[in-house]
């Protein structure tokens, strides 16, 4: 509860010096032919928090997962348009998705920590298979991440403890470090705490705030109060189109487009 | 399709009409008061009190309404202006209050030169009108037209002070000082209204000097 | 309120209502379930008895370790046999646990297609293959190619039996792990045979391990292959180009002679056989519990018990 006094709000930061970290440029995707992802662009400023809102269906997680090349593994899904990540584009011949997937970390809905793994294993996971070995950054590493997770005062005793046998909130914030061990620069989270309970849920948020001082953040939510507190600026979809992309205090309390408005009142959805 | 917060919205709508309705007959009785010599202060009074007692229960709703449902965009700005509009309303009914008090305690004043009252009563009288059919209609002419009105009210009730130091009738001027006195913050209030108003509809706190 | 509180009060009414009578056919048919779970066990539990009842008099350290001595006496033992089951299931281990596995993993990650379903039909029919018809095939290919009969041929029959048995299960303990496991490792970057290799495939260990030893008891008690491949011996191990006895063939051997000690030495050989099994059972299951960072007691989990 008290590091909730020392969380910065949004509007105190340095607003748009912010150069953007990543455009998406005309973004469809196609499931097997069908449409689901309209030709969208987007820009998302370095150190803020965007959030996705729309209601189910409308291609928000899709639209989440071509940020970094998720849908590679998925059969009968086709990406076009571009995605920059500090100018360079994720979906060019020449690019390594495996690299690039180094930089865009990802927090899933329901926390999946690996199950045969412990905490420190879990956290370092991404570390160790990526062929770091020397144990003392990899203890140094995991520190950090724990910390950032706000999960290190909980579990610095017992670092071996398997990952499955904690709490779903803490489950998922040793997700959140496992994704940040491998120091990305920017991060993806798909409800992230929609699986949770309330308090683990404002731990999370915290989280989020805290960490959008260095790292830029994208999230799908569901959550409309989640969305006020937590981002800087919100994209309302709707059927696989952008309908309005705006800061979120304006499209909460001012929306330009009628459709927005009628969503985020709850008229539909 | 009804959510949960449309029944809550309608009942705070129902309530502010009502203390619309309230302060337009309280303010015309207090007028009337002054203008006719009735002595109509304790009716005056009571309606007052029904307009605060009302000011209490919009409040508790509001922020009823902000606990349970969060409101976002519209109803947001409804809610949130609402509170200033109750406010405003009130204290319509409290001048009203004022003005029928001066009637009781000066007596009857129908002999005093109400030239200049006639003219400003009719003003504020349509600006409380308006108040009551902007906050039901939402349409931004009307708050040109409150900003007119008020700046005329001001003007008026500058020039006509000077001019009651200097007469010779104390109580006629005393009385007359107070009245106007009273509607210059009427009218004051009914700009303030508009600009609670303003915010529902545009989402800005300001009135735009141009429209 | 769509039915009144009348309509409910007569819906309520349409249902059973004979609640001991329904508490009475439950009972009964819990009663056959158990009655079927018992009739299943009894014959198990009565060749357990029979083995040992018959089998543990003929154990002794001689019985062991000692070649066969003449037919018709009691002399001698079972040594080579022992030795041969324990290097071919050995070397048909090694043939047919890599390839199965592989195949498994195959099937599961990658064969969401055409040749994925070709490939796993074949596997389910070739599961189902005569096992004599596997030893047929493996004479006629390695036994008359090489010029004789050979622990090569043995553990090349066996592990055609294994690999089918050993590529099912592994695909279906794959297919347990959840999507999100995958998605989680590719989303850190990592290629994705590392993904199945060191993540997926250690979440899916307890189901792979069973059908790995479930594959090394079935070809532990195979008999019709060996005929045709190793063919048996009296001696100990020869080379591996050389005929080799092995615990299956010397029980059916044993007990086709007429002398009761023959018979008890083929009882005897069939108590080692089972005792081999559990053996090994217990041992990979243990060193697997472990390893493994489910603190529970040891005995309930190699039972396989999990975590609650």
């Amino acid at each position: 509860m008290t590091a909730v006094m020392n969380v910065q709000n949004a509007e105190e930061r340095p607003a748009d010096e912010r150069k953007y970290k990543m455009i998406a440029e005309n973004v469809s995707v196609y499931y097997g032919g069908i449409h689901t992802v309209k030709n969208i662009t987007m820009k998302f400023k370095e150190k803020s928090v965007t959030s996705l809102i729309g209601p189910s269906g409308c291609g928000k997680t899709t639209f989440l997962r071509c940020l970094n090349r998720m849908h590679d593994m998925t059969k009968n899904a086709r990406v076009e348009g571009k995605i920059l990540l500090d100018g360079e584009d994720l979906y060019s011949k020449d690019v390594d998705p495996i690299y690039h997937r180094r930089k865009v970390g990802m927090v899933f809905q329901k926390p999946n920590p690996f199950p045969t793994m412990s905490i420190y294993d879990n956290v370092a996971a991404g570390l160790r298979l990526n062929g770091v070995r020397d144990k003392k950054i990899l203890d140094e590493i995991v520190e950090d991440s724990l910390k950032m997770a706000y999960l290190w005062d909980e579990v610095k005793g017992d670092l071996k403890k398997p990952a499955m046998e904690l709490s779903g909130g803490q489950q998922q914030r040793v997700c959140i470090a496992r994704a940040l061990a491998i120091q990305p620069e920017v991060l993806l989270m798909d409800e992230p705490a929609s699986a949770l309970d309330p308090i683990a849920t404002q731990k999370i948020e915290e989280t989020i705030l805290e960490l959008a001082k260095e790292f830029t953040i994208i999230i799908v939510t569901h959550n409309m109060q989640q969305a006020v507190r937590v981002s800087d600026y919100t994209a309302f979809m709707y059927l696989g189109n952008l309908v309005e992309f705006n800061e979120t205090k304006k499209i909460f309390t001012q929306p330009q487009n009628e459709l927005t408005a009628k969503y985020v009142q709850g008229q539909f959805g | 399709m009804t959510r949960l917060i449309d029944p809550s919205i309608k009942k705070l709508s129902g309530m502010m009409s009502e203390m619309g309705e309230l302060a337009t007959q309280s303010i015309m009785l207090a007028i009337d008061s002054y203008l006719y010599g009735k002595n109509t202060a304790n009716q005056v009074h009571q309606i007052s009190n029904e307009i605060s007692k009302r000011y209490f229960e919009v409040a508790d709703l509001t922020f009823d309404i902000f606990l349970k449902y969060q409101p976002v965009a519209d109803d947001f700005r409804l809610i949130r202006s609402s509170i200033e509009i109750s406010y405003g309303f009130s204290r319509f009914g409290r001048y009203a209050y004022d003005i029928a008090s001066v009637r009781e305690v000066f007596g009857d004043i129908t002999e005093c030169d109400k030239s200049w009252l006639i003219e400003v009563s009719d003003k504020v009288k349509t600006m409380i009108k308006d108040s009551v059919l902007y906050f039901a209609e939402l349409d931004i002419r009307k708050s040109v037209a409150m900003q007119e009105n008020e700046e005329f009210v001001d003007k008026l009730y500058k020039q006509r002070l000077p001019m009651l130091i200097n007469s010779k009738d104390t109580k006629c001027a005393l009385a007359e000082a107070l009245v106007l006195r009273y509607l210059e913050r009427i009218a004051d209030h009914a700009l303030f209204m508009s600009d609670a108003i303003n915010y529902i509809v545009t989402g800005k706190h300001k009135l735009p000097k141009q429209l | 309120m769509m039915s009144s509180i009348q309509k409910r009060a007569e819906y309520r009414s349409l249902f059973k209502h004979n609640v001991r009578g329904r508490l009475i056919v439950d009972k009964i048919a819990m009663g056959i379930v158990l009655a079927c779970v018992v009739i299943a066990i009894i014959p198990l539990g009565s060749i357990l008895v029979e083995v040992f009842k018959n089998g543990l008099a003929a154990l002794s350290i001689e019985f062991l370790t000692q070649v066969p001595g003449a037919i018709g006496t009691g002399q001698g033992g079972i040594g080579p046999a022992i030795q041969g089951t324990l290097i071919i299931i050995g070397m048909s281990s090694l043939i047919g646990i890599p390839i199965g596995v592989m195949s498994g993993i195959f099937l599961s990650e990658f064969g969401d297609n055409r040749l994925g379903r070709t490939v796993r039909f074949f596997n389910d029919v070739f599961m189902e293959f005569p096992s004599i018809v596997l030893g047929i095939f493996a004479f006629l290919t390695i036994v008359l190619l090489l010029g004789h009969f050979s622990l090569w041929a043995g553990a090349f029959a066996l592990s055609l039996i294994m690999f089918p048995i050993v590529a099912r299960t592994t695909e279906e303990s794959l297919k347990l792990v959840p999507l999100t496991y995958r998605e989680a490792g590719l989303a850190l970057g990592l290629r994705q045979w590392v993904v199945t290799f060191r993540i997926v495939l250690s979440a899916a260990k307890n189901g792979m391990i069973t059908g790995i030893l479930l594959a090394v008891a079935r070809i532990s008690g195979e008999t019709a292959p060996l005929i045709m491949t190793v063919l048996g011996s009296s001696q100990f191990f020869a080379g591996f180009d050389s005929p080799m006895d092995a615990l299956p063939l010397r029980v059916w051997r044993l007990s086709l002679l007429p002398y009761d000690s023959a018979q008890l030495q083929g009882w005897g050989a069939a108590c080692v056989l089972i005792m081999i099994i559990l053996a090994i059972n217990i041992g990979v299951r243990y060193y697997f519990a472990t390893k493994s960072s489910f603190r529970g007691k040891l005995l309930y989990r190699i039972m396989g018990g999990k975590k609650q």
